[in-house]
């Protein structure tokens, strides 16, 4: 899973059927120095994470990404591959000093 | 599979059900060079790992699947605490 920011949602007006009832969230990874920094800021490419927790915008998220990202609709075939596993609560992350080498 | 430097941990109320009491920890992907690289990542842990190791981290979500049921959405999977790279301690 990666670490992201949640910066909106995004609504279809026409989809497969399989994405009925869906939410769909757009992420912003956090990059590691932003992540130690803890300053709210993502830095990394957006995607779109199908949801079912429903954190709101600006709040911290985990999210899969592959084909263990439809497992949560087994045994229905959802063709997603970003899925919101868990909403962070809390964050104890310390890398090491040296930076620039993300 | 790849290796990867724990940084730190993570805590979570409102997670998947299948995610239930799982140790959830933020690693950094280790290049051959040993530098860290690309964006922090959450794998479960059982083997008790601890911040500042390097761990081996498969990406195959099947075992998770086999511990915590059909529907779970884990991926990455601590597999084993690391002693020697290359013959080097790390």
């Amino acid at each position: 899973m990666r670490i992201g920011i949640v910066r909106g949602t995004v609504v279809l007006s026409a989809a497969i059927p399989e994405f009925r009832g869906i939410r769909l969230l757009v992420v912003e990874p956090v990059t590691a120095e932003n992540l130690s920094k803890n300053n709210g800021d993502g830095g990394g490419k957006a995607l779109i994470v199908a949801d079912r927790l429903g954190p709101g915008t600006g709040q911290m998220i985990a999210f899969t990404e592959g084909s263990e990202a439809a497992n949560p609709f087994w045994p229905k075939l959802v063709p997603v591959d970003a899925y919101c596993a868990l909403i962070v609560n809390n964050l104890d992350y310390q890398p090491p000093a040296v930076k620039g080498n993300s | 599979m790849f290796l990867a430097r724990i940084d730190g941990t993570m805590t979570s109320t409102v997670k998947h059900e299948t995610l239930e009491g799982a140790r959830l920890l933020i690693g950094q992907r280790l290049e051959a060079s040993g530098s860290a690289s690309g964006e922090p990542l959450v794998m479960l842990d059982t083997l008790g790992a601890s911040r500042g190791g390097v761990v081996l981290v498969s990406t195959d979500g099947e075992i998770q699947r086999k511990l915590r049921g059909n529907n779970c959405p884990a991926r990455l999977t601590v597999v084993g605490l690391v002693d020697f790279v290359a013959g080097q301690a790390v």
